[in-house]
Parts: C-alpha cells; structure tokens; sequence
C-alpha cells in the first residue's frame, strides 16, 4: 500500500505551489513604480533661476552701458568685486512676490585665460564660512565679454577683449 | 500557466497611469514660464496687429499670449503685453488656460509678476494650495519712452524776432524709418506702433509772451497729425475722449484733441499703439503731432519740430526694470 504512485500528485502540488508564488511575488514587485526624475525636479528649478539671474545681470539696463556683471567682474578679487556680485546675485535670485526666498547662499569663481596661455580658475567671492563643500548645489555658467582695459583679475593681458567664464554654485539651506 | 502568470504581472500597469499625473504640475509650470518669459505670442511680429492690441471682437484671434519685446530679447518683457495680460477684465479664465496655459486638463493657476521696485505687483488666478508645481523666472520690463520738453529747450522752440503771425505750432516728429531701426536691440527700440508715444510739455511758463505782464497762460486750440506733408485725420471724432486711444491732459486735466482752453504750466499726450496704428503708416513715414495755439495777440512764442528719436536730449528711454515672475499650477 506504501507506493510511490503519489509522488507526482506531491511533485504536482509543490509546483504549483511555487507558480502561485511566483505570480504573486512578480504582481507585488510590479506594482512600485520608481521615477528617479522626480528629486531633480527642485534641481532644475534653482539652475533656471541661477540662469535667468546671471543672463539679466549681464543685460545693460540702458542702450550702450555695461552690464552689472561686467562691473562686477572687472572688479575681480581685488577690490571685493566678487563679494558684490555674490551678494547681488543672492539678492535676486530671493527675489519673490512675498518675503524674499531667504535660504539661499552662492559661490562664484572666475576661469580665464591668463597672459600667459593657461587657463585659471579661481574663487571669486569670500569663502562662505557655512559651506562644506556637500552641499546638494546647482552650477549655473554664464560667458562673459571683458573688454580691454584694466581689471583687478590677477595675471590678465588687458590690451585685448576676454571672454571669461563666471561659474556660480547655487544651494538651499 | 505561463500565460497566466505573463497577464497577471501585466495587471499593475494598468493602475500606473493613476500615479504619475503628480509630477506633471511642474512641468506644466514650466512650460507656462517659457511661453510668457520668452515668446512674445503669436499673433506677433512680423504680423501686425500683435496680440495685445486685439479688442474684445478680436479676441478670439489670439493663438498664444507671450509677454517677451520679441523672440530675439529672452526675459525682457514689454510693458504694453504685461498690461493686457494680466487685465482679468478682458481675459477669462478658459483663456488663460487655452492661450498661456495649455493641455486638457483644466489646471488651477496662479500667475504673478512683481518688479523690485513695486510699481507693478500683478495677479491673476486662485489661491494657492498647500502643493503645487511651481516655477520662478527673473526678467526685465521694458517701459515706453517719453519726449520731455521743458523750459531748458527754450532757445531752441522760440520764434525768431519780426514773426507776425498770430497762430503758434509747435511740432513733434515721428520719422519711422530712424525709429524703426534694425540695428537697435529690440530691447532698447522705440516702437510707435506697439508702445505708446508719450510727450510732455512742461514749464510751460518758459514759452509764454514775456513781454505782456498779463499773461499767465495761452490757449491751446487744438493738436492735429500729420503724415509728410499732408494732413490726415484722426479716424475718431476730435471732440470725444477715448482713453484706449490716447490721453491729454492740460496742467493736470483732461481734455480732447480739441481743448480750446488754456493752459499754464504743462501738457501731456500718450498717444497709444491702437490709435497709432489707425493712421495709414508704413516703415518709411513721417508722422507728425502739431500743438497749435491760438490767441489774438498770441501769448506764447513756441514754435519749432522736436524730433522723437534715439538722441537722448530728445527722448528719454527708461531703464529695464527687474522684476519677477512666477506661475503656480495645481
């Protein structure tokens, strides 16, 4: 009476046991769906704003002016032209139809090409005391036509026109 | 079996499309921030009439409401499209939601643009929620520009000696092929045709008969427009103010263009884009604007053409103004 006859009814049962679990472990895994654009989304709203900030600071307000942020930059390191910018910068990127959006801070540096061809690039505005270098920031870069002239920027050939890069970090405290 | 294991894991994709209209807020935010911050609309240039400047009959006529000075100039918003956008008179909410805000669904909005300095603190739309999609554009508002006379270009608007006559004009001219200039940035231009034309007159003492003690004012009979040489009627009745056309105003009152009243100190004109655009103009004319004065012995000595053009003796252009937009759509 002891056979093997019901091993397959055994066999069959496990089977189907492990299918039954199998589909409910493929229904249960499927129904998460991950969208890893959605953390970027606060991302590419501070770049676009970074963006606007830099393009209209570098807009002349007047026909035949120069633009802010060609004072600024001409100012350089020397005479605390960057701590201007930064600050001028934060100021209208918080720039809101209520209070000011107050938990911003920036960083900005300066490449140019030195007199004697190498490239350099160095920080523009004071280090900010609460900056680790962690920060979930944003670059935001905007080109820049320096005209001949004298400028504060250290190792600069000023008898011709630049274009130099100012490059801003931007984050949320 | 496989089958059926195949179809049912093929079951929560139909619930997926429930879950993903959250992220869509922002996107449709931003989109909304593109069309206003950097398109001028359509219709826009080179099509004229452009989109501002259609009346309640024509409404419909307008595709897309963009408030950029034009396609070449990002982010420099033009003060006559500001105007009109956010006039929630004129505008309902199905049309900002068919011309600015676009797609099916019919999302809530809030669109708002604050200059620094406050003069322009526009809303349009609900309330704001606890969460929406939001985003924030940084731009600049373009605002028309005005020709001041005042008594320090006395010298040059004063007849000469031994002039008899006893009518008094005093012309401004608009030459469209100076004003019309390619090669001025479409940020700076003066355009007649789609911003309002402004002038003002003021220590108007300066130019008074000093010779007779008594007189304190003079009369202005009227102020007619001419194109080139011959004159051309202003296609509304004289008599009527239209403030949508223009406004004039004698020391501080309004009149029509056919006052007949005197005036002591100033005069200002805004002459607006849809009346300028009544007059049978083309890039190449000269339009212009006569004060005439009228007294029996005239009590003023102004004569002479001012010129509103690029020189900024002649005209003040204003500054770009910061400012900030912001549109909020849940």
């Amino acid at each position: 009476m002891v056979n093997d006859s019901g091993q397959l009814y055994t066999m069959e049962g496990i089977a189907a046991g492990l299918v039954m679990l199998l589909t409910a472990y493929l229904i249960l895994s499927t129904t998460s769906i991950y969208t890893p654009g959605d953390t970027h989304i606060p991302d590419m709203q501070l770049e676009q704003l970074g963006s606007d900030v830099l393009a209209m600071m570098d807009t002349p307000d007047r026909e035949g002016e120069e633009s802010q942020l060609v004072g600024f930059v001409k100012n350089g390191t020397g005479t605390c032209g960057g701590d201007e910018l930064r600050d001028e910068f934060l100021d209208n990127c918080k720039m809101r139809s209520d209070d000011p959006d107050e938990n911003l801070r920036a960083q900005v540096y300066l490449s140019y090409r030195r007199s004697d061809g190498s490239v350099n690039t160095t920080p523009l505005s004071s280090v900010d005391p609460e900056f680790t270098g962690r920060e979930n920031a944003v670059r935001v870069t905007h080109w820049v036509h320096l005209p001949p002239g004298s400028h504060s920027i250290p190792n600069i050939d000023t008898s011709r026109p630049h274009a130099v890069l100012v490059e801003v970090l931007l984050w949320r405290v | 079996m496989v089958a059926l294991i195949a179809v049912a894991s093929m079951v929560p994709g139909l619930l997926a499309g429930l879950q993903s209209s959250g992220i869509d807020y922002d996107a449709v935010a931003y989109r909304t921030g593109v069309i206003l911050t950097e398109d001028p609309g359509w219709p826009g240039w080179p099509v004229y009439p452009p989109w501002e400047m259609k009346d309640q009959y024509h409404k419909d006529e307008i595709e897309r409401m963009g408030l950029a000075v034009s396609n070449e100039t990002p982010n420099i918003l033009l003060s006559t499209k500001i105007e009109k956008f956010f006039n929630d008179t004129f505008f309902t909410t199905d049309d900002y939601r068919s011309k600015a805000i676009f797609g099916e669904i019919p999302y809530s909005y809030n669109i708002t643009l604050r200059s620094l300095d406050g003069r322009y603190n526009h809303k349009v739309g609900q309330e704001t929620p606890e969460g929406y999609g939001y985003i924030r554009r940084v731009v600049k508002i373009k605002e028309p520009s005005v020709a001041v006379i005042d008594g320090s270009l006395k010298e040059r608007y004063t007849i000469s000696p031994g002039d008899n006559s006893t009518t008094r004009t005093f012309t401004v001219r608009l030459d469209f092929s100076r004003l019309l200039n390619a090669s001025i940035d479409p940020a700076y231009r003066i355009d007649p045709l789609t911003e309002p034309v402004n002038i003002t007159i003021t220590n108007f003492s300066e130019y008074l008969n000093k010779t007779d003690e008594t007189v304190k004012n003079a009369t202005l009979k009227s102020v007619t427009f001419r194109r080139g040489s011959s004159s051309i009627r202003f296609p509304f009745p004289y008599d009527t103010e239209n403030p949508d056309l223009y406004t004039l105003s004698l020391d501080g009152n309004p009149y029509d263009l056919k006052p007949e009243a005197p005036v002591e100190s100033n005069i200002s004109l805004v002459l607006k884009p849809p009346a300028t655009s009544l007059f049978p103009l083309d890039q190449n004319s000269i339009l212009d604007i006569r004060f005439t004065f009228e007294n029996d012995p005239p009590h003023t000595n102004i004569t002479g053409i001012h010129y509103y053009d690029y020189n900024p003796k002649n005209v003040t252009r204003p500054a770009l103004k910061p400012a900030v937009l912001e549109v909020a759509i849940w």
